[in-house]
């Protein structure tokens, strides 16, 4: 079943076409890579899905359900959570509070109840927080719950906020490049947490990534982006044999040694 | 008892209001008067943290919102001869209106430029005070009526005093439990990152509107309050020194903390009237605070009573320096991001 369809979508910036009638469906509990080389339009293809870049043309529905030119906020509202190619964490707040910050929609107490601090207002941050260690949990962090969010390790924050994204039972989670920055027995273990993510929630996941290896490994299928144009879309193995893919990006091989034991 | 439970933020609040609501049992006319004024302030940081510390928008206008409550109560009681029981709240809620209109600007303005919008709303705001003068009686002023207290059987001075204390205890409480609720949650993920929270389903434009009519609400309330206590109105009260003096008070107690808002405008206060013969002392005084806090301490004296005192336990909304997050990793064998990474085969 398709929960999230890309419809020929493009879009220009100045001169920049930086996504260029670009098509793809992405099918519920399965996860989907997507590479390319720098300024390939990644980042841009995410942004266009969860709202914040509205497209030139095209139309992304989500769960059959058309949420093109929605702001960020209503798309989060039907299901669909993100996280960022640098941390997004709140700094000014415990790694708890963000969490529980994730569960904002989930959650209903206003201005009044929070200022009366009714019974129902109580009983609801009880519930969120109990949620936000269960989530904790779920990653192995629940040692983190009262920590300042900036006091975690970059490897750390970019965990938490894959907690985050995924504590109010999103549809869909787009990941912009979760393994940068970590070292390689993190890359494993974010490994790991993909694919319990995909097999225990059943959540769409759509990740960008420049990890070869990881991205290979975890992902269903995977799409390949070279200059805002899709060239390529296939299984991991199909992928590595395609002469396009290899001329535009995989050719441009770095030394394993720096990334791989 | 615990050492911690003496030495912390509650004992601290608990010392400040108790000898605020003792106050008039020993204090002369003039002590009750700063004593009152400290409650005012102490309202007015409430709200401007709110907005500035909490939820990030960098907005000049409070003391205009200030003077709107303030000049609303005067002028409805002086104009159509409303008592003060009904000009103050339509005062206050007056100030809550305007100032929650400059969320409309704050949408598309961000830092230095939302300053400068409301700056200008500033000194719009004194001028339309200053010169608009068949209504607001221009530069000179005027007296504007005493609340009557005929049906509480106390004296004026102490029945507006009595009034500031509730509300402002109202308000500190309020305050306290708002920042800790998914609202106050909102407001630090705005701060901390729009986009983030805009992800996270958060809506910018009625939290932005949110945090402005709170704050221009306290604003307001502490004007209508002002008009009551002063019998006397003039706009330089509400003027940009106003607005500097509101500025240290969070700054110095701490940008994100409610117990800061409260200890940087009881500090100041006493401050200020120490230094109450000398404006233009007051004036270089305050300036310098703001600025050294900003360079030295942008956090504030909560962070010292966070370090010193082990029962200072207020959650620390604090906003960041930029360079204090994302610490690398492992450096060895990291991923670079910007090229594929494959091993060799
Ligand atoms: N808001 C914007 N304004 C102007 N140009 C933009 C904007 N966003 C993206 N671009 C341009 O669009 C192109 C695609 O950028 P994008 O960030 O999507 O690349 P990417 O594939 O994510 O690259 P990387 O691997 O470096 O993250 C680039 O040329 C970029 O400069
Ligand atoms: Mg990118």
């Amino acid at each position: 079943m398709t929960t999230l369809a890309v419809d020929g979508v493009s879009i220009s910036f100045g001169g920049v076409r930086a996504l260029d009638r670009v098509s793809a469906t992405f099918r519920a509990g399965e996860i989907v890579g997507i590479i390319g080389p720098n300024g390939a339009g990644k980042t841009t293809l995410l942004n266009v899905i969860c709202g914040l870049n509205r497209p030139d043309v095209g139309e992304i529905r989500l769960a059959s359900r058309v949420i093109t030119g929605m702001k960020p906020n209503r798309i989060a509202g039907m299901g669909l959570a993100r996280t960022f190619q640098t941390s997004q964490l709140f700094a000014g707040m415990s790694v708890l509070e963000n969490m529980m910050t994730g569960l904002h929609l989930r959650s209903r107490a206003g201005l009044f109840a929070a200022a009366l601090h009714t019974r129902r207002m109580r009983a609801e941050e009880a519930e969120l927080a109990a949620r936000a260690r269960g989530a904790l949990d779920f990653v192995g962090f629940t040692q983190f719950a009262d920590r300042a969010a900036s006091a975690l390790s970059f490897g750390q924050q970019r965990i938490v906020e894959i907690a985050r994204t995924l504590i109010g039972d999103p549809k869909v989670v787009l990941l912009d490049e979760p393994a940068v920055g970590l070292s390689v027995n993190r890359v494993a273990e974010l490994d790991q947490l993909l694919r319990r993510i995909r097999d225990e929630k059943g959540v769409t996941l759509v990740m960008i990534e420049h990890v070869i290896r990881l991205v290979m490994g975890v992902s269903d299928r995977v799409v390949v982006l070279n200059s805002g144009q899709k060239i390529a879309e296939g299984r991991p193995e199909e992928i590595r044999e395609d002469p396009a893919v290899i001329e535009a990006y995989l050719g441009k091989q770095v030394d394993a040694g720096r990334a791989a034991s | 008892m615990p050492v911690q439970a003496l030495v912390g933020h509650r004992s601290f609040l608990t010392l400040l209001f108790g000898t605020l609501l003792v106050l008039p049992a020993v204090a002369n006319q003039y002590t009750l008067f700063v004593g009152n004024l400290m409650l005012l302030y102490i309202i007015l940081a409430l709200g401007l943290n709110i907005l500035v510390g909490f939820s990030g928008q960098l907005a000049f206008a409070n003391a205009a919102i200030y003077g709107i409550g303030a000049y609303g109560t005067a002028l409805l009681q002086v104009h159509l001869g409303w008592s003060f029981w009904a000009a103050a709240p339509v005062g206050a809620v007056l100030a809550m209106v305007i100032g929650t209109l400059l969320a409309i600007p704050a949408l598309r303005l961000s830092g230095i430029f939302l300053a400068l919008a409301t700056l200008a709303f500033a000194q719009a705001t004194q001028w339309v005070l200053w010169h608009w003068q068949s209504v607001t009686f221009g530069a000179g002023g005027f007296r504007t009526p005493s609340p009557s207290f005929s049906w509480f059987a106390i004296k004026q001075d102490y029945g507006i005093y009595f009034v500031s204390w509730v509300t402002t205890v109202t308000l500190f409480l309020f305050t306290w439990r708002i920042m800790r609720s998914r609202i106050g949650r909102a407001f630090v993920a705005m701060r901390d990152g729009e986009i983030a929270a805009q992800s996270l389903g958060i809506d910018l434009l009625a939290y932005k509107a949110m945090a402005f009519a709170l704050s221009s609400f306290y604003a307001g309330v502490a004007g209508a309050l002002y008009s009551g206590l002063l019998g006397y109105m003039s706009p330089e009260g509400f003027d940009l020194f106003q607005m500097i003096i509101q500025k240290a008070m969070i700054v110095v107690g701490g940008l994100g903390s409610v117990v800061g808002s409260v200890l940087g405008a009881a500090l100041l206060v006493y401050i200020m009237e120490f230094l109450r013969e000398f404006k233009s002392t007051q004036e270089i005084v305050f300036g310098v605070l703001l600025v050294g806090f900003m360079v030295f301490q942008p956090n504030g004296l909560v962070v010292f009573m966070k370090r010193w005192l082990p029962g200072w336990e207020e959650p620390m909304h604090l906003p960041e320096r930029p360079q204090a997050i994302s610490k690398p990793d492992v450096v060895e064998g990291t991923t670079s991001g910007d090229h594929p990474v494959v091993e060799r085969t």
